[in-house]
């Protein structure tokens, strides 16, 4: 209850109301461009700095193998669960389960905020377990559309591009090398920047986030109940097979709760570019308004809660 | 005084992540000169996109608009032709008369 009282839930709350609402309020779309980066780049400094205090530890190799592995195996349960119970084609199957394999780094960052007000902040090498799982989803994706659809036109260079040198995979690998050069001493010179003004352009952004979650959702014409309700069984079912594999690698309990939110979570910032070039048969309204409209707003207002529960009755 | 001269004005509706192939296809095809113009969103067969920033890649699109002669006009559409079914692109095609001062 508490963290759904919290200034960033309250934000993204009211920003989906006033979409509901039909309200005319809009954050610009710059603003909104700037505030992601700014987002990303202050999680990535922050977590770079922080294992730059404690060294690259067992725990962070562990998670860092936990993550992968999560994100390479999650989209297979995903795919057929979409195909039988979703009645979804294998190319609309296989772009909506890489979403899900893969993570949301808008809802990390919002877990983060969350947990360590609760006094559980999650170790800082988290941010490079949710740098790992970007990407591997989207191969394994590819992988069950090729072998269950058939395929044509693929742009290799321009997909590998935009998997790998997605904006937001280079922004928060490279805040987080940064971070990991200047350390500590580095950081204290922008920390007002990047530190100070965080949580309240947290809830500025989430004030768009709300907006854009809930003009997807009125907008979605394809989803049907059973893919809505997939949607939200899909963070349930996945945070909490990320809870349980955090506890038996022995990590603490906010971390174990973060690993449950990144494999809870999907992607609707890098997977969604590469499967536009890789899959343009699939459907984009469909696997946002899936992993943005439902599955996001579930994350933020009810998951996060229920993974750190979940990590606390099981670490 | 002015002449008037007859060339054709292609504008392709695309998938900004997209957008760098279809450059390149449209060098290939020796079109020197384009013009990009952002979208703010739009409806169709799948639905009503909008294009924010934030989700960038998937429902960012682009209109790519060139003005060229009509040879030049048959070797872009002809390049164009393996990505019109796959990626769905929008592309027309019309008869416009380019403008200049006679020196």
């Amino acid at each position: 209850m508490e963290s759904l009282l919290s200034p960033v839930i309250l934000f993204f709350a009211l920003g989906a109301l006033a979409a509901f609402a039909r309200s005319d309020l809009a954050v610009p779309e710059p603003l909104s461009k700037a505030l992601s980066l700014y987002l990303m780049c202050a999680i990535g400094l922050k977590g770079g700095v922080l294992v730059a205090d404690n060294g690259f530890t067992t725990e962070l190799f562990l998670a860092a193998a936990g993550g992968l592995a999560l994100s390479c195996l999650i989209p297979f349960g995903a795919f057929v669960a979409l195909r039988r119970i979703g009645k979804l084609d294998a190319t609309n199957a296989a772009a909506v389960a890489a979403h899900y394999g893969s993570v949301s780094v808008v809802t990390f960052i919002a877990g983060n905020q969350i947990l360590s007000d609760a006094g559980m902040a999650p170790a800082g090498y988290m941010i490079a377990v949710l740098a790992l799982m970007e990407t591997p989803a989207i191969i394994v994706g590819l992988f069950l559309a090729r072998r269950n659809a058939a395929l044509t036109f693929q742009p290799r260079q321009d997909l590998l591009r935009e998997t790998l040198l997605n904006g937001s995979v280079v922004l928060l690998t490279g805040s987080f090398a940064i971070g990991l050069v200047v350390g500590k001493a580095g950081f204290v010179p922008i920390a007002p920047v990047f530190e100070t003004g965080f949580t309240g352009l947290l809830c500025l952004f989430m004030l768009d986030m709300g907006l854009l979650a809930a003009r997807r959702l009125l907008h979605a014409r394809r989803l049907t109940l059973h893919l809505v309700l997939l949607a939200i069984v899909f963070p349930v079912i996945n945070g909490t097979i990320g809870c349980a594999l955090g506890a038996v690698l022995r990590l603490d309990t906010g971390t174990t709760t973060a690993l449950g939110i990144l494999a809870a979570s999907a992607s609707y910032i890098a997977v969604p570019a590469a499967m536009r070039l890789a899959l343009p048969k699939a459907d984009a309204g469909l696997y946002l308004a899936m992993s943005l409209a439902i599955t996001f707003p579930f994350n933020i207002t009810l998951g996060i809660p229920l993974y750190s529960m979940l990590a606390k009755l099981m670490v | 005084m002015v002449i008037s001269v007859p060339h054709r004005k292609i504008e392709i509706l695309v998938d900004a992540p997209l957008l760098r192939r279809l450059r390149q296809l449209a060098s290939e095809a020796g079109v020197s000169g384009y013009t990009l113009q952002p979208t703010l969103g739009g409806d169709g067969d799948q639905g009503r996109w909008l294009d924010d920033q934030v989700t960038g890649g998937a429902g960012s699109k682009v209109v790519f608009t060139t003005i060229i002669d009509a040879a030049g006009a048959a070797d872009l559409l002809s390049v164009l032709e393996p990505l019109l079914d796959e990626y769905g692109l929008m592309v027309t095609s019309s008869a416009v008369e380019v403008i200049s001062a006679r020196s």
